[in-house]
């Protein structure tokens, strides 16, 4: 199969998948709605203010929606980081960058900022503006001349992280306790319906930042033989390093703005992808972003129906599936390596 | 498309508003009509609402809100932090209660968000509190029974204060939390309460509403009584402060004098009408002699 079949059969198949997930995520929940109620409210012939259309076009279609965005960035960003440091295991969590943009919604929600639409750009800018600051952080700790030292980068990525999180720590022992269960739930990563201007706001930001590692693509493929031998084909590394640094703190900084931290979907989607659609990052990307949504989609529904009426936070589904592939792909190199 | 309408509809949609009133936060809610189908996510608020005579109203609550025994027969939405949007919208309440103290402002965004009309209480002193019941009882139609609820709240509010007037304030610290060490700041009704019971709280200068302290601040401080929030629910001991930490501290004058108490936080903390039960119990820790 020629890779632009290949690219074409894949982007169907997950596209196919993720409205098989959307799907079911749209009927089942907490309210338990008959399947005939669902379809009334998605085809319109339910009244807008009834239940049914409340629940499934209200809640239910703008958390698929944030979900599926959410799970394709990350993912992407997965992608990106592992092309940047020519390792699978680097992904945002992992490297300390989910913290550092944490540690930025922290501050926002501190000074106050809300839920309008120019709250919700400043809140994603404090976001992205910690995840860059993390991201280049580990670079520079795990850099050497000989290049990037990966037991280097994962152990700056673990203290990086623990740094923010004990920044964070420090604002909210400092914060009435009063907003406190505000800021835990949020640090828990949770999905929620985002209202539709911000939902705008989020819609484009992932996009800039897919746009930039999609564009980044045949050169992260030339990265992946060396930076000496990408830079004797004609790639500008540094260059390239900087902008795809920028896109994948720009795509973690979105998500952790507005779903809080959520772990491991960077390390579990593309690891599966590669399986599928090989080491080819022209691939890899678009795939990613429709498998990395279908994952996340498909944690959430989780989440959201496995101790109703409850919720469990989609985090710790995600982090349930990331953790043992971690441990798998760190094993299966340690393997290959002795 | 038709879809892509139909969700624009839902956002912007607003009903011909014949009521509109204005919560405690100063916000306008717009009702097409006395609620008749509430939900209430503040515990003060569901004891309130059944205080009132206004229970028939009352559509669904919190897992906390387990005050009166008959509040349990009410359908619970889930917690105060993380109530489930779900469950609420299939309440089709018309109108949703909750609090800028205790639930997250991202809840009522989110409502409001569903055309669910959504009115904020605050509450955080007597005067205010009396002042929910008022708002609450035009809500729920019921103004009849404000004024001999109010009244009866005040009067035993006026026996206390007299009761401990002219005594010597001892110094009080309440220990909302242990570990780490949470009390009540200056903007705290408890810190109110313990004015009213005739104390002076040790921690009344410091920070907001609830403050983190360090134990040996708190230690510095000498308290004369020291009070410990009891978070357990009927039944179980957890959640139960264990004395043995400040039994510890024979040099602090409460312990050595043997004035460390436990008092159920439900009580102290639902700023509703158990309010002046609350404030008896504390007189009776603060001043026992004046209650002989």
């Amino acid at each position: 199969m020629t890779d632009r079949r290949r690219l074409v059969v894949s982007l169907v198949v997950l596209a196919a998948l993720l409205v098989a997930i959307a799907c079911v995520a749209l009927f089942v929940g907490g309210a338990g709605l008959s399947p005939r109620a669902v379809v009334r409210a998605l085809t319109g012939s339910a009244d807008a203010g009834s239940v049914e259309s409340i629940i499934t076009l209200g809640l239910r279609l703008p958390r698929v929606v944030v979900a599926a965005l959410a799970g394709g960035a990350l993912a992407v960003a997965g992608v990106a980081f592992q092309g940047l440091t020519r390792n699978p295991l680097a992904e945002p969590s992992v490297l300390g960058v989910t913290s550092g943009a944490a540690f930025g919604v922290v501050l926002a929600q501190i000074a106050g900022l809300g839920a309008s639409v120019t709250d919700a750009l400043a809140v994603a800018a404090c976001a992205f503006g910690g995840a860059l600051l993390a991201a280049v952080t580990v670079y520079a700790i795990a850099r050497s001349p000989g290049g990037l030292v990966i037991q280097t980068l994962l152990l700056a990525g673990v203290i990086v992280g623990i740094f923010f999180s004990s920044a964070i720590t420090v604002v909210i022992s400092i914060v009435d306790v009063d907003r406190l269960g505000g800021v835990v739930h949020w640090l828990l990563g949770n999905l929620s319906p985002v209202p539709a201007g911000s939902l705008a706001v989020f819609a484009v930001l992932a996009a800039a930042g897919f746009g930039l590692v999609l564009a980044s693509a045949r050169e992260l493929n030339l990265l992946a033989l060396g930076e000496e031998a990408a830079r004797q084909l004609g790639v500008d590394a540094e260059r390239l390093k900087r902008r795809v640094f920028l896109a994948a703190a720009l795509l973690t900084g979105t998500v952790v703005a507005f779903t809080g931290p959520i772990g491991f979907v960077g390390l579990v989607v593309p690891h599966v992808l590669r399986g599928v659609v090989g080491q080819d990052n022209r691939l890899l990307v678009p795939t990613a972003m429709l498998a990395g949504g279908a994952f996340l989609l498909a944690a959430d529904t989780v989440a959201r129906n496995v101790v109703a009426p409850a919720e469990l936070s989609v985090g710790v589904i995600s982090a349930f599936c990331g953790a043992p592939v971690f441990v798998w792909v760190l094993r299966s190199r340690a393997r290959a390596a002795a | 498309m038709r879809l892509a309408v139909f969700a624009l509809a839902l956002i912007v949609a607003s009903p011909a508003d014949a009521l509109v009133v204005r919560d405690m936060t100063g916000r306008e809610v717009a009702l097409a009509a006395p609620p008749a189908r509430i939900v209430s996510l503040v515990p003060s608020v569901t004891e309130t609402i059944f205080a009132l005579g206004g229970e028939a109203r009352l559509a669904g609550r919190t897992d906390w809100c387990d005050s009166p025994p008959a509040a349990r027969d009410k359908p619970s939405v889930g917690g105060m932090i993380n109530p489930s949007l779900e469950a609420i919208a299939t309440l089709k309440p018309d109108l949703v209660i909750a609090t800028d103290e205790g639930n997250r402002e991202e809840t009522a965004v989110q409502l409001r968000r569903l055309g669910i009309p959504t009115y904020l209480v605050h509450a955080h002193r007597v005067a205010e509190m009396l002042d929910m019941i008022a708002r609450l009882g035009a809500l729920v139609e019921r103004p009849d029974a404000v004024a001999p609820l109010v009244e009866s709240i005040q009067a035993r509010i006026d026996d206390v204060r007299r009761r401990v007037a002219g005594r010597r304030p001892p110094r009080v610290l309440y220990v909302l939390w242990p570990d780490p060490l949470i009390v009540p700041g200056r903007a705290s009704h408890i810190t109110e309460l313990i004015d009213l019971a005739g104390g002076r709280s040790i921690t009344a200068t410091v920070g907001e509403s609830y403050v983190r302290l360090s134990l040996e601040a708190a230690v510095a401080r000498a308290p004369d009584v020291i009070i410990l929030a009891d978070h357990s629910k009927a039944g179980t001991a957890a959640g139960r402060q264990s004395p043995e930490k400040w039994q510890r501290l024979t040099s602090v004058p409460a312990i050595r004098d043997g004035r460390l108490h436990s008092i159920d936080l439900s009580i102290l903390h639902r700023y509703g009408p158990r309010v002046a039960e609350g404030l008896e119990l504390l007189a009776r820790m603060l001043h026992p002699e004046a209650f002989q």
